[in-house]
């Protein structure tokens, strides 16, 4: 399945890059075994293994909720969410896999610390309401990302996006319906609400990476139509749905400098914190040592239920040839 | 780290009257165990009524593009090589979709460039964007009882609470703080 990976040092590249991107221009898809120049292939796999990893660790911080989930419908629902992520996980890693990286050398860099993941996944959820804050801002933010991803100009991550998109509106959802239904309660619960809003706001705004000025892979992604809008426009997108509906519910955002402007018909916000960014992504955000101590320890825990499966499909074999 | 189980592709079939779809793959110990991942990973939600599971490495898979630069890996065939079944799989649109190539009908060959010949010559409906070719006796399918059907997919269709019209409109309709631009 491994496709031909064209680099500038080949004869021919001229003419088949322009093929490509004729190709790309006319809206076709890249499948796995067409001509791409080695930067699409390696920008695309950077791209979708961090973006398996995301999902992956998405389910730590939820997960911890399950047990503490305060009815049997709301236990059903998260239970569902979280299957949902380890599911987009495989739908991405099988993506990857197709640009002919394999799956195992993704789950070592994860595991040994080496790959990123969604920033947004080292910060803690301290309440219940963050279960609910975290499907409305969180998934809300992710699915202006993926319905922007799956547009993108390679089949197998445009498809993989198009799925998750169908799926992670139901994250959403349920997200906002329960916010919003503690916006409407008891005074304790308007507040565990507004606490929440008021820690995942930034997060959220920074999950769509830094301003187009400082990104300095966006315009090769655009003109490859790997992306197909920059962070900015995709940031711009959420909180113009975002902002409205958080003040209608009657709660706060934590951005004094947060206003509609009628000219634009966008909602501006205010300077985003990108230290914090940073230091998150570079390994010094709240839960960042916990969530790996988590995966691997999930790893080596499941060592035993993989031998055995191991162990029963050889001895199947094992028989069907003796038959 | 342990050394990664075979990788098989996933095909599922949403209702009685429509073909199998590629959706992706899932990495098994063998196949029963393949088919179990892929039901966890693929129908989760409705509809899936059977699904297929071909080890990765049995597929072959031509692009158009790979046709007309004459860039297709085809695999060595030696001369004795008898003709068998193989399933012809065919990609057709670049419309945004969550599934590759359709199952479209089988033919008989010796070896897929045999095969590829045949179906080329026989599936001429549509313009292909892609072909998978795959050896019948390589395809391992869910069980096709009424039992079992009832009991690996219809359970996704009680759980409504994982579709997003359960929850109607939450809130005001998004149209609303749209319809407030300018």
């Amino acid at each position: 399945m491994a496709g031909k990976y064209g680099v500038p040092t080949d004869p021919d590249y001229p003419k088949r890059l322009a093929e490509f991107e004729a190709r790309i221009a006319r809206g076709e898809k890249i499948e796995p075994g067409d001509w791409m120049p080695e930067e699409y292939r390696r920008q695309l796999i950077r791209m979708i293994s961090q973006h398996a990893h995301s999902e992956v660790v998405g389910m730590l911080p939820e997960g911890a909720w399950i047990t503490r989930a305060p009815t049997l419908k709301r236990k059903m629902i998260l239970i569902a969410k979280v299957q949902d992520e380890a599911g987009h996980g495989q739908y991405l890693y099988h993506a990857a896999e197709t640009l002919g990286i394999t799956r195992e050398a993704m789950l070592e860099a994860l595991l040994s610390g080496k790959a990123k993941y969604s920033s947004i996944f080292n910060y803690p959820t301290l309440t219940w309401a963050d279960i609910g804050t975290i499907g409305w801002l969180v998934d809300g933010a992710a699915i202006k990302n993926q319905t922007m991803l799956a547009q993108c100009s390679y089949g197998p991550y445009s498809r993989a996006m198009v799925r998750i998109c169908a799926e992670e509106t139901f994250h959403h959802k349920q997200g906002k319906e329960m916010v919003l239904l503690y916006a409407k309660g008891s005074p304790k619960q308007r507040q565990m609400a507004q606490d929440a809003i008021n820690r995942w706001w930034w997060p959220a705004l920074m999950m769509m990476g830094p301003h187009d000025q400082d990104s300095p892979h966006t315009p090769l992604l655009m003109r490859w139509g790997i992306k197909t809008k920059t962070n900015d426009q995709v940031r711009q997108e959420f909180i113009n749905e975002h902002a409205p509906e958080i003040l209608e519910a009657g709660l706060s955002i934590p951005d004094p400098q947060l206003r509609y402007d009628p000219q634009s018909g966008n909602w501006l916000h205010g300077p985003i914190h990108w230290d914090e960014f940073w230091q998150v992504v570079n390994g010094n955000g709240p839960m960042n040592k916990e969530r790996l101590a988590a995966r691997r320890k999930a790893h080596q825990e499941g060592a035993w239920v993989r031998e055995a499966l191991e162990a029963y499909a050889a001895k199947q074999q094992k028989a069907a040839v003796a038959v | 780290m342990d050394t990664q189980w075979p990788r098989w592709e996933v095909f599922k079939q949403d209702t009685p009257s429509k073909p199998h779809q590629a959706v992706g793959s899932v990495h098994a110990a063998d196949p029963e165990h393949a088919l179990l991942t892929a039901r966890h990973v693929f129908a989760r939600r409705p509809q899936a009524v059977s699904l297929w599971v071909v080890p990765a490495e049995a597929v072959f898979s031509v692009t158009k593009e790979q046709l007309e630069a004459g860039t297709v890996p085809f695999p060595e065939t030696p001369p004795t090589t008898k003709p068998t079944l193989y399933y012809v799989f065919r990609k057709t649109s670049h419309k945004r979709s969550m599934t590759f190539v359709d199952y479209v009908g089988e033919v008989s060959a010796a070896g897929p460039a045999e095969a590829l010949k045949e179906a080329q010559s026989r599936f001429t409906d549509a313009e292909a964007l892609a072909w998978w070719l795959v050896p019948a006796l390589q395809v391992v399918k869910s069980d096709p009882s009424r039992e079992a059907i009832e009991s690996w997919f219809e359970p996704a269709k009680d759980k409504t609470y994982k579709q997003q019209q359960y929850y109607a409109t939450v809130g005001s309709h998004v149209s609303k703080h749209k319809g407030a631009k300018r």
